[in-house]
């Protein structure tokens, strides 16, 4: 073993355990509690009510819209964040000059606000005068609603997805790093090309990588608030954007209806586990192939 | 080298342990300024309080709603440094915003774990209900036992109309509001059109902005049908079936809401049908909708006193009494208005021997006649006697004379019914106008929820 004495181990880990504890474990399962009762307020509890919330839930559309758009943007981000990421990483990783400029250049929007990043775009989708009703009508066209029932969820998908690409593409640049040259160098010998490289040695050694980074893209989409609010508050136009995050949040700080946001959370939380089981289950990121 | 890694660690551990534990330990000062205070007071003649304001070192929190855009922010915060100018030894930590469901929620919040401001302009109505269940209000009567002359220039009937629900004084009123629709009169004379003082006149003005490419009326249904909603129903019901929470023989409150208010309600997607609404009104936030309307590309804009300020063409702007719909029993003139907001004192405040004297004299500040003339600036209600100021824009005029010339004044539905179900009616705008859902299925539930509230 690593640490002969254990003393010191539990000393530095407590506080932040301890830390944890208060701060989320205990709210959890306050939670978990005031999904249970009928709220008045954000503290008081009122009534017994059991799994009414739950009940609840099978009936209504504006949660089973915000399901399937937590859903459709999981797939979207696996293939678009994580893919692009990934292509941009390898094109990265394979050029001498300029490495460090497109490093830069592809991490930049991480450190943009969210918020910010969603103003910016409501500011192009607006229909009146916005960036991109200005172009269609110098260009004579007749300008588009973009944020209208059948084009809204995508215009909202488009700036979560390429602001979060850089993130994905640091991790997978930095996990190609650590692909050793021999490795390349004796397949080179062995008459290997470029993109036979690509798919024989560099995706396959980025397993572990990879899975990590759709692990965090799933479950980081189904916690996705700011953008879709500051963009479509209220899932606006008639709820048909909403997605979880933002549901729960509807549900307790809007309309306050703290208990049925309390259920809805729950269900987030468990909806999460269930994901990264299941991916964990397909992809095996620890076996050896 | 290991020695030193050894006290770097030890170095980021005593500091990690110092910013834990830097948030506790400061309530012994207070124990001990306290005991030196009574002491002192012992010494001077007895039978009387002490009103004063203490000269200890104190820290008032305060929270208000003239923050943000509110056009008052300004004269609260010269109030805040007028008040620490005066009075070197208190802080004032004031976190004001200007109000919207969010910071409804937040002050909800705090109130109820304990972490309220000591001082806040808050509602008086039913908006506050979850606020006031936690009884932390001090009474005027209380405070006038000790402070005889607190908020003696608030006449009589601002009193009568900011009390609680429950019939008691705890906030002082400023200002109040009224609701009027707006119009760029501009655009009216342009197009040969009449000020919509009737529903006639108002759907031919809505038909023939819309023909020549002008929004009708600018609203951000998602964000803020609130104005349009009760104006409807006020104007189908008249201001005594609009005002009147429904309730059975026996005096029990019943989810059938009365024909009018569906009627009224009804109209909201009539208009949006006819296209008297952005394109985008689902969508568009309430300061995209603000600038439509400032910004002449939008002729009517249904919204308040407050609002009047803020618009930069202050000489064709005028303000109409909403007009009365087709078969609507409202009085041309009715409106919708009132006081529902004022000044409260915490008990947290009150009770506290050293920041009493200065949350009562900060409220005193606020809440002087000269004060309230600079918070009313000829906008709204005023809580004292006050003449319209000599310098008053066109505009400012025509809110006067809006609110002078109302035959009834009625307080909005979020005055009567409880904050989670005037919630669902405002959240389900876009619902009625998109057909999911029906005026009457909206109404019903939200009285439903109040009544779920009231047990």
């Amino acid at each position: 073993m690593l640490y002969k004495k254990k003393a010191p181990l539990a000393a530095f880990l407590l506080p932040g355990f301890i830390m944890l504890f208060i701060f989320l474990y205990i709210p959890f399962v306050d939670n978990i509690r005031n999904s249970l009762y009928n709220m008045k307020g954000f503290v008081e509890l009122q009534k017994f009510i059991g799994l009414s919330n739950y009940q609840e839930m099978l009936q209504d559309a504006k949660l089973h819209t915000a399901l399937i758009n937590s859903l459709k943007m999981m797939a979207l981000t696996v293939v678009f964040q994580v893919g692009i990421a990934l292509i941009l990483a390898v094109l990265v990783n394979n050029i001498k000059k300029g490495q460090q400029l497109f490093r830069t250049v592809y991490f930049f929007p991480i450190v943009i606000s969210a918020t910010a990043i969603g103003l910016l775009f409501n500011l192009f989708y607006n229909y009146n005068g916005g960036a991109l009703n200005q172009i269609l009508e110098a260009a004579g066209k007749e300008p588009v609603n973009w944020l209208g029932a059948s084009t809204a969820l995508i215009m909202i998908v488009i700036p979560t997805i390429w602001s979060y690409v850089g993130f994905y593409f640091v991790i997978i640049l930095t996990g190609l790093c650590d692909i050793s040259e021999d490795i390349y160098e004796a397949a080179a010998i062995d008459g290997c090309n470029k993109s036979q490289a690509v798919f024989r040695i560099t995706l396959p050694l980025l397993r572990g990588v990879i899975c990590t980074c759709i692990t965090l893209a799933v479950t980081g989409a189904l916690k996705v608030f700011d953008l879709p609010w500051v963009i479509a508050p209220q899932g606006a136009p008639g709820g048909i954007t909403h997605f979880m995050g933002t549901y729960m949040y509807q549900m307790a700080f809007v309309n306050l209806n703290v208990d049925y946001g309390a259920a809805i959370a729950v269900v987030i939380v468990a909806l999460g586990v269930a994901v990264s089981l299941i991916i964990n289950k397909i992809l095996k990121p620890d076996e050896n192939l | 080298m290991r020695n030193f890694k050894k006290v770097v660690a030890l170095l980021i551990v005593t500091m990690m342990v110092f910013v834990t534990l830097s948030a506790c330990g400061s309530g012994n000062k207070e124990t001990t300024a306290a005991d030196t205070k009574e002491t002192a007071a012992g010494g001077e003649t007895t039978g009387e309080a002490d009103t004063s304001v203490t000269d200890e070192k104190i820290t008032l929190t305060t929270a208000s709603m003239m923050g943000g855009t509110d056009p008052n922010t300004e004269h609260y915060q010269e109030v805040i440094q007028a008040f620490m100018k005066k009075y070197p030894n208190v802080t004032i930590e004031d976190s004001s915003q200007v109000s919207d469901q969010t910071w409804k929620a937040k002050i909800a919040a705090q109130f109820s774990v304990g972490d309220e401001p000591d001082v806040i302009q808050f509602f008086t109505d039913n908006n506050a209900s979850e606020v006031l269940a936690a009884d932390q209000f001090v009474t005027i009567e209380e405070i006038r036992k000790v402070y005889p002359d607190y908020a003696a220039d608030v006449m009589d009937s601002a009193w009568q109309a900011s009390a609680n629900p429950d019939g008691v004084n705890r906030a002082v009123p400023t200002t109040g509001f009224w609701e009027g629709l707006f119009c760029n009169k501009d655009l009216f004379d342009e197009y040969g059109l009449e000020l919509p003082t009737d529903w006639d006149s108002f759907i031919k003005a809505v038909e023939t902005f819309k023909e020549n490419g002008i929004v009708p009326v600018a609203v951000s249904l998602n964000e803020v049908p609130h104005y349009w909603i009760e104006h409807l129903m006020l104007s189908a019901a008249g201001g005594e079936v609009f005002t009147e929470v429904p309730t059975d023989a026996d005096g029990n409150l019943v989810a059938r809401s009365p024909e009018e208010w569906v009627k009224g309600l009804e109209i909201l997607k009539e208009l949006y049908d006819m296209g008297a609404f952005p394109k985008d009104s689902q969508t568009i936030s309430n300061d995209a909708a603000n600038e439509l309307f400032k910004t002449k590309q939008a002729a009517m804009q249904l919204d308040g006193s407050w609002y009047a300020n803020g618009i930069d063409d202050q000489e064709n702007t005028v303000v109409i009494a909403f007009p009365v719909v087709e078969n609507g029993n409202k009085g041309p003139n009715d409106i919708i208005g009132g006081l529902s907001s004022g000044f409260y004192i915490t008990r947290k405040a009150w009770d506290d021997p050293l920041k009493r004297a200065a949350a009562v004299e900060f409220v005193k500040m606020n809440t002087s006649k000269e004060q309230i003339e600079i918070y009313w600036n000829g906008n709204g209600m005023a809580t004292v006697e006050l003449e319209a100021p000599a310098d008053m824009t066109p505009l400012g005029v025509s809110g006067l004379e809006l609110s002078n010339a109302a035959t009834g004044t009625f307080a909005p539905t979020d005055a009567r019914i409880a904050g989670e179900a005037y919630s669902s009616i405002i959240t389900s705008a876009v619902d009625l106008v998109n057909g999911t859902k029906t005026a009457e299925e909206i109404l019903n539930n939200a009285l439903q929820i109040n009544i779920d509230s009231q047990e």
